[in-house]
């Protein structure tokens, strides 16, 4: 339901929300994460393995990124909105950010299902 | 008791300075305004806006020490010496202490701050229940002397397009009124982007303001019932659609 409303129709709630469901879920992950390490440490190279290499918690973790980066993407972006008014230092500063979490997303992407 | 206090004739002077000033307080001077005044006795030319001198009207909010305060109703017991006045940040200066409060009152106005009800007046006045009339407390007793929305970041930045806490507060406190039915209009007038939503938070406003209001909690309460509706005409489209 409140996916839903990430649609065209609210532009300013679509960003806002948006914020708020990535760090929802990205507490989430990482209180799940605790939780597991409470009850089992991977001690050594295999067992950190065993533990990352489930699809789902690949997927999980996958889905952790993505929300960090859609996250850093809204932060910054309001920031250089709020800071920077020389509109064309604005536009290249974006596009760096937007190439160097891209490129992180491709990075954690390769390392997470090269295991 | 030391001042220094900003000046700007834009008739004469080229760039603002700061001036000190020295004054002997006299039996019954306990408030800044009180100060002032006598400042004023020394030097005609400074200007500041003054009115009610008790804190009801906010006409003379100004920067002290650094912060956003109502001189009337801050102690000259509690702030340090020497003073540093400063016309409130984010506004143009008109003169010293004076600045143009035009952008201010435009966002006030963008948000309708008058009861919209288009049933047929009622022979006495339009009731509301204790309860709700008590949601309009902590949002009616605005003053809008600008201390709030001009301590804000967001409103420097975005002083054309971001409502600002006082308006954003005064939007609420129609939302909410039982009496109002555009209650959706309103919520729909603060939908892009920057109008609402570029409030991050910080809570300077709450900090500043002299009535002790919180602009920030209401700022909240409009972004949650934004959602609620907007969740509920979903709800509503699905079901005409199942209905046909």
């Amino acid at each position: 339901m409140l996916i839903e409303l990430l649609t065209k129709k609210y532009p300013g709630m679509r960003l806002w929300l948006a914020q708020r469901l990535s760090a929802v879920f990205m507490a989430s992950y990482l209180l799940l994460l605790a939780l597991i390490l409470v009850f089992q440490q991977p001690a050594n190279y295999q067992a950190w393995m065993a533990f990352m290499s489930p699809w789902w918690w690949r997927v999980l973790t996958l889905m952790f990124f993505i929300s960090l980066l859609m996250h850093a993407w809204l932060g910054v972006r309001d920031v250089f909105k709020d800071y920077v008014f020389n509109l064309t230092l604005r536009a290249v500063l974006q596009v760096v950010v937007d190439v160097l979490l891209i490129a992180y997303l491709c990075w954690v992407t390769i390392i997470l299902w090269s295991l | 008791m030391k001042f220094s206090i900003y000046r700007y004739n834009p008739d004469v002077d080229k760039k603002p300075y700061m001036q000190d000033y020295e004054v002997e307080l006299q039996e019954g001077d306990q408030m800044l305004l009180d100060a002032l005044i006598r400042i004023k006795q020394q030097d005609d030319t400074l200007s500041l806006r003054k009115s009610c001198r008790e804190g009801v009207c906010g006409s003379d909010a100004m920067n002290i020490n650094g912060k956003n305060g109502l001189a009337c109703v801050t102690k000259l017991q509690d702030i340090e010496q020497p003073v540093v006045l400063r016309p409130m940040p984010g506004l143009p200066v008109i003169r010293d202490l004076v600045v143009d409060m035009t952008q201010f009152f435009e966002h006030y106005n963008s948000v309708k701050p008058y009861l919209v009800n288009d049933d047929p007046l009622p022979e006495t006045e339009r009731l509301q229940s204790p309860e709700d009339r008590a949601k309009l407390d902590g949002l009616y007793e605005c003053i809008m002397c600008g201390a709030c929305t001009t301590a804000c970041p967001s409103f420097w930045w975005n002083p054309d397009k971001f409502v600002g806490p006082s308006g954003l507060m005064a939007a609420y406190r129609f939302i909410v009124d039982s009496r109002d039915q555009a209650e959706e209009e309103r919520l729909e007038n603060l939908e892009d982007p920057y109008r609402l939503y570029r409030c991050h938070n910080i809570m300077n406003c709450v900090d500043v303001c002299p009535k002790k209001l919180n602009p920030n909690a209401a700022i909240a309460k409009i972004k949650d019932l934004k959602i609620e509706r907007a969740k509920e005409s979903k709800a509503k489209k699905t079901y005409s659609i199942k209905a046909l």
